[in-house]
């Protein structure tokens, strides 16, 4: 009699095929998708294109300032980028819907810019520093972090010396 | 109204197309998702009228996993050029798309779309099932328009 009992227990709890694509489908939480790439708290160190496997992210020189390029269709969603950027600038969100037509192939981009500012001290070009407090130890008052942010590297090391 | 044979069997076939496979020297986890979502009955790709066939003579929509290696490249071509007109092309998985990370490696010819026309992308390394699902409800749409 047991093929009753599996009888009204299937026919209590329904099919167990996921109604996806005619229905809403679950998603597992903290599932690696599409990436998301916050430019407001990027500095540049250029970890993730370090340690991207599919070779997926690049950064480039422009005269506007440093770009950041992630291209979906050679990345593996292995979330390195993510673990080891140190701002929490970049992040992979759950969404999963990615099939797309050939013709939107290079489209699957992620863009940023990190604009280039001029050093309010020396006059030298540089990238902003992001407003992230993780990025901070040592400038405590808002006014020091935006001193902070508009001076160069060199200027910086000055600044966090007590030099200027 | 009386409908011509080539008329009926045109309005039946967009009802299921024929699943084919071409593993073009994948490392097999991508085949594992289309395994899943062929014979877990949780994602059922026949539910979309799709069934995986075992000849490419009875193919209507090819699947292909895996970066074209150089061994590989020219039975995948003959076995592509087996499979009937009209056919739709889905590259599952980032290694045909671009050759993932197994690009611009020696062994490598390069992303699939340089030697086939590719249809429809599904990126992911594996994508998960509904994401193929996904993709080959995209087939289908393409399949219709092609009849």
């Amino acid at each position: 009699m047991n093929f009753l009992k599996i009888l009204a227990r299937n026919l209590a709890l329904g099919p167990s095929t996921d109604p996806f694509p005619f229905g809403e489908t679950f998603t597992p939480k903290g599932l690696r998708g599409r990436v998301e790439f916050d430019a407001e708290n990027c500095t540049a160190c250029r970890y993730c294109e370090q340690v991207c496997i599919g070779g997926a992210i690049r950064f480039s020189k422009t005269p506007e300032g440093m770009r950041f390029l992630l291209w979906h269709n050679t990345c593996t969603f292995c979330g390195l980028c993510e673990f080891y950027c140190p701002t929490h600038a970049i992040h992979l969100t759950e969404d999963w819907h990615l099939a797309h037509g050939n013709e939107d192939k290079y489209a699957m981009v992620e863009n940023g810019l990190l604009p280039t500012i001029v050093c309010t001290q020396c006059g030298a070009e540089a990238i902003a520093i992001a407003p992230n407090p993780t990025a901070f130890k040592e400038p405590a008052t808002e006014g020091q972090k935006e001193q902070y942010r508009h001076l160069c590297a060199r200027c910086r090391r000055k600044f966090l010396q007590g030099a200027l | 109204m009386s409908l011509t044979r080539s008329q009926i069997v045109r309005s039946l076939s967009a009802r299921s197309p024929w699943l084919y496979r071409i593993n073009a020297g994948s490392c097999n986890g991508c085949d594992v998702e289309l395994a899943t979502t062929a014979c877990i009955p949780r994602y059922d790709v026949e539910r979309l009228g799709c069934q995986y066939c075992g000849s490419p003579k009875h193919a209507d929509i090819v699947l292909i996993t895996g970066p074209m290696t150089v061994r590989v490249k020219d039975k995948v071509l003959r076995l592509y050029e087996e499979i009937p007109d009209p056919k739709v092309t889905v590259a599952v998985g980032i290694c045909p798309i671009s050759g993932g990370v197994f690009r611009e490696s020696y062994a490598v010819c390069g992303a699939m779309d340089q030697f086939l026309p590719i249809d429809v992308n599904v990126p992911g390394c594996p994508p998960r099932p509904q994401a193929i699902l996904e993709g080959v409800a995209k087939a289908i749409a393409v399949w219709k328009e092609r009849l």
